[in-house]
């Protein structure tokens, strides 16, 4: 689903990524961790289509990037720290424009459908500056979802939230991956990485340093692989 | 072509739903243009005449200031949150975004624009109110907000965009200025149709056109390696 052969990202003289070669397949979810400045965000960005790299080609769903970006749009959804939502319009109003922009077909079911899979239907005529960080990153849930991706993007998702957020944002995570939906999630927190992956990938100096399947590998042990390839 | 007017309108509308609930831009712009007008007609005083002479220029100035804060505005909005990423991410036209923003900011600055008229009228004593000055004024608008929408997107993420903003537009929209202060000076004091002062308007409002559509033509042609930069 998500192919990365050789690619590098250089900032002036500065490389960020240095031939990274990565493929996600259909339904899988991997984690992607490692220090900052490993280039995490840089690579995920680059998926997105946010960000061109310097070097190498990426294919999503079998669109190549960048002749074919706005096929592999439609069929990516991203959710990063920030909401990526306005803060002045209510929850509801923010999904009906993410649905004018998607181009979506019965806009209106989809949003309320949408508010009640993240259990925000009760609050959707309310503005989303009034809402709690948990609130924000379940709406921002919605907002990646509601056009049915086959490829969710998730960049640190999990900042700020406290244990009860954490859990709900798991909850609905978990649920995305039974769809089939393929997730490529950063995040700083390994076990929880781990816990909900299926394949966990150590990211060190702009180089993919390991990879490690869920089944091969303790919660335990992975700080212990992980300290080790980041202070070689 | 229908999706990709519905896509324009949906930046629109999701514009003026925050500006009707905010009223952040227009209330700074009102406010901006209000201390203007009273600061400038205290300073001339009761010289009806000197006024006169000025009246033009101060509203176009008054405009093109009001403008800029209200452009700065709208186009911080969409990098709160960081919900421009978002923007980006939808398979909509880049073009669209870029039309969709120059229509909802051009909104905003004619509703400024219809309460500056009356103002001007009232404290200058001179008929702003008139179609062909409304004309100029709105084909001004359109050539000054789509070269606006532009320069911003390029500076917003700046450090010093309050800056840069007027620094660039200022001179980049002199083309555009002058032949529209031209036209609105002289169908404010023509005497009548047949006034001599009337016969250059014709060329003004030519240039302000071709102006107009080679900004539009240039940020449809450039909005995308812009945002995308």
């Amino acid at each position: 689903m998500i192919r990365l052969d050789g690619i590098t990202k250089q900032y002036g003289l500065n490389p960020v990524l240095r031939g990274v070669d990565l493929q996600v397949k259909q339904g899988e979810f991997v984690t992607l961790v490692g220090p900052n400045g490993a280039g995490k965000s840089t690579l995920l960005r680059i998926v997105a289509t946010l960000l061109r790299p310097t070097a190498g080609t990426v294919a999503v769903g079998g669109w190549k990037l960048p002749q074919q970006a706005e096929n592999v749009r439609a069929h990516i959804g991203l959710v990063s720290h920030q909401p990526l939502l306005y803060r002045d319009l209510t929850a509801a109003e923010n999904l009906a424009f993410f649905a004018r922009a998607y181009r979506l077909e019965n806009a209106q079911e989809r949003v309320a459908a949408a508010l009640q899979k993240v259990g925000l239907f009760a609050r959707q005529r309310d503005p989303v500056g009034t809402f709690s960080r948990g609130m924000v990153q379940r709406l921002t849930i919605a907002r990646a979802t509601l056009h049915e991706p086959d490829v969710l993007l998730l960049d640190e998702p999990y900042t700020g939230l406290d244990q009860e957020a954490t859990r709900l944002l798991d909850n609905l995570l978990l649920d995305e991956a039974q769809l089939g939906r393929t997730i490529l999630m950063i995040t700083h927190d390994l076990g929880h990485g781990l816990s909900l992956a299926d394949r966990l990938v150590i990211l060190w100096r702009g180089r993919i340093a390991r990879e490690v399947k869920r089944a091969e590998i303790t919660p335990a042990a992975v700080y212990d692989l992980y300290a080790e390839v980041t202070t070689r | 072509m229908q999706a990709y007017l519905a896509a324009v309108w949906a930046v629109v509308w999701k514009d003026l739903k925050i500006e009707g609930r905010t009223r952040q831009s227009i209330s700074v712009m009102v406010m901006f243009s209000l201390v203007t007008i009273i600061m400038f007609n205290f300073a001339l005083g009761t010289d009806l005449d000197a006024a006169r002479g000025v009246a033009t220029g101060l509203l176009w100035t008054t405009i093109l200031l009001a403008a800029i804060l209200g452009l700065n505005r709208s186009l911080a909005l969409d990098r709160e949150n960081q919900v421009f990423d978002a923007l980006l991410i939808a398979p909509m036209p880049r073009t669209a975004l870029y039309l969709g923003k120059v229509v909802s900011v051009t909104l905003f600055t004619l509703l400024l624009e219809a309460i500056l008229v009356v103002l001007f009228t009232v404290f200058f004593n001179e008929p702003f109110y008139q179609l062909p000055v409304l004309l100029v004024l709105f084909l001004g608008t359109i050539g000054y907000i789509a070269v606006g929408v532009l320069i911003t997107s390029m500076t917003i993420q700046a450090r010093s965009r309050e800056v840069l903003l007027p620094v660039l537009l200022l001179p980049a929209s002199l083309p555009l200025v002058l032949p529209a202060a031209q036209a609105v000076a002289a169908y404010v004091t023509a005497t009548g149709p047949d006034d001599p002062i009337l016969a250059s308007v014709r060329s003004a409002i030519f240039l302000v056109l071709a102006y107009d559509l080679l900004m539009v033509a240039v940020g449809l042609l450039t909005y995308h390696y812009v945002v995308e930069s």
